[in-house]
């Protein structure tokens, strides 16, 4: 752990009016520290997720360049994880720990992550809606952020992630050439849209971490960013005739939900209990908080090789 | 030594410690930038992480630099 002395909040305010960036850690007050060790582990813990969970979907891909594809995203995805681990360890986080000791249920990546998906058409759905969802809140991080060596790192992140989401939308409008493809899709985006919408996390008004936006972490609330996902991905949809629960209202001048939302949803079944109506955010926090389905065998493939690489050391002393 | 002890120095030796800086451009006319870093503990391994975690342009150019190696002039 450093023992670097930190500034105090006045400080690091200051430099931030100035509009100079925040380099290393010796710029940091306490609450900027924590606060960016805290989105910055949410961020490594979703790109290096998403390669187990990606891979589980990948072996279904119908070509050799299909699956070449799929596994270049991948590959993409944990130098993004590397990215943003790197900066965590400059902040005197012990990332091996981080990584390879904790317990599968203090990962923070987003609930979707914990449904498998289970065919080449949710892996090409969740391009569509993932990758986008982590496009527009990178996307956001890179345009505001005031944490300098993540701005540049994140230049590679944001052409990446674009490449992936583009993977997706192409994907979807070639599987929706005929019915079967089609109604496929619609399988897939019945259950992937809301999980979508859910990502960008709890609404303004509930959010308790206030400093993301004060000390510039990002530029934009986590409701300004659904809308900023749903100004793209619902079009889509719409484009390819496919069911989503969530329309532009003239009125508003914005996107909204026309589901009961929240909602509860069945993991197993992968399946939106919208019949029930509308639950609490507490309810979803809850769910969120328990972990889904996947949680312990995509952490585990991610922390497996490490613990063999031990083991055997142990077995040659 | 305890078991404890050599379990926690296999775990270190598991660990690269090594920082290297990775620059980099993609036009023979502009000059190298810092684009990352990798962690390594040799210079082998180093310029492997370089490519092939930084491989989302065709670089035209690309060299890594320990950053212990690094001296600072004016400090931002």
């Amino acid at each position: 752990m450093t023992t670097t002395a930190l500034q105090s909040e006045e400080a690091l305010l200051g430099r931030i009016r100035k509009q100079q960036l925040i380099e290393s850690i010796d710029h940091m007050s306490p609450i900027y520290l924590e606060g960016m060790k805290r989105i910055l582990t949410v961020s490594a813990d979703t790109e290096l997720i998403s390669a187990p969970a990606y891979y589980h979907a990948a072996v279904h891909a119908p070509s050799l360049n299909a699956f070449g594809s799929a596994i270049s995203i991948i590959q993409d995805e944990l130098g993004h994880a590397h990215i943003a681990y790197r900066l965590l360890r400059d902040l005197g986080v012990d990332t091996e720990k981080l990584i390879f000791e904790r317990e599968p249920l203090n990962f923070k990546y987003p609930y979707a992550f914990d449904i498998p998906l289970d065919s080449w058409v949710e892996l090409i759905v969740a391009n569509a809606f993932y990758d986008r969802a982590g496009y527009t809140l990178l996307g956001d991080v890179h345009q505001s952020t005031t944490f300098g060596p993540w701005k540049r790192a994140l230049v590679k992140v944001d052409k990446e992630e674009t490449f992936h989401l583009r993977h997706g939308e192409q994907g979807m409008r070639k599987l929706n050439q005929d019915n079967v493809g089609h109604e496929s899709l619609q399988k897939a985006v019945d259950w992937m849209f809301l999980l979508t919408v859910e990502w960008f996390g709890l609404p303004d008004d509930l959010k308790k971490h206030g400093e993301q936006l004060e000390y510039g972490f990002k530029g934009h609330s986590n409701d300004e960013l659904r809308q900023i996902w749903m100004s793209t991905a619902v079009p889509l949809c719409n484009e390819l005739q496919l069911n989503v629960p969530a329309y532009y209202d003239e009125t508003q001048k914005k996107y909204v939900v026309d589901c009961p939302f929240p909602a509860h949803f069945d993991a197993k079944a992968k399946h939106w209990l919208l019949e029930d109506g509308p639950c609490a955010w507490d309810d979803v926090m809850k769910r969120w908080k328990a972990r889904g389905p996947m949680n312990e065998e995509f952490v585990g493939m991610v922390q497996r090789g490490k613990r063999e690489m031990l083991r055997l050391l142990e077995q040659e002393a | 030594m305890t078991t404890a002890t050599n379990a926690s120095k296999r775990r270190e030796a598991l660990n690269e410690t090594r920082v290297w800086h990775v620059y980099a451009r993609r036009k023979y006319e502009e000059p190298l930038h810092e684009i990352g870093n990798v962690m390594a503990d040799d210079v082998e391994l180093a310029k492997v992480y370089a490519r092939s975690i930084y491989d989302e342009f065709s670089w035209v150019e690309m060299v890594i630099i320990p950053r212990d190696c690094i001296v600072t002039v004016i400090e931002s």
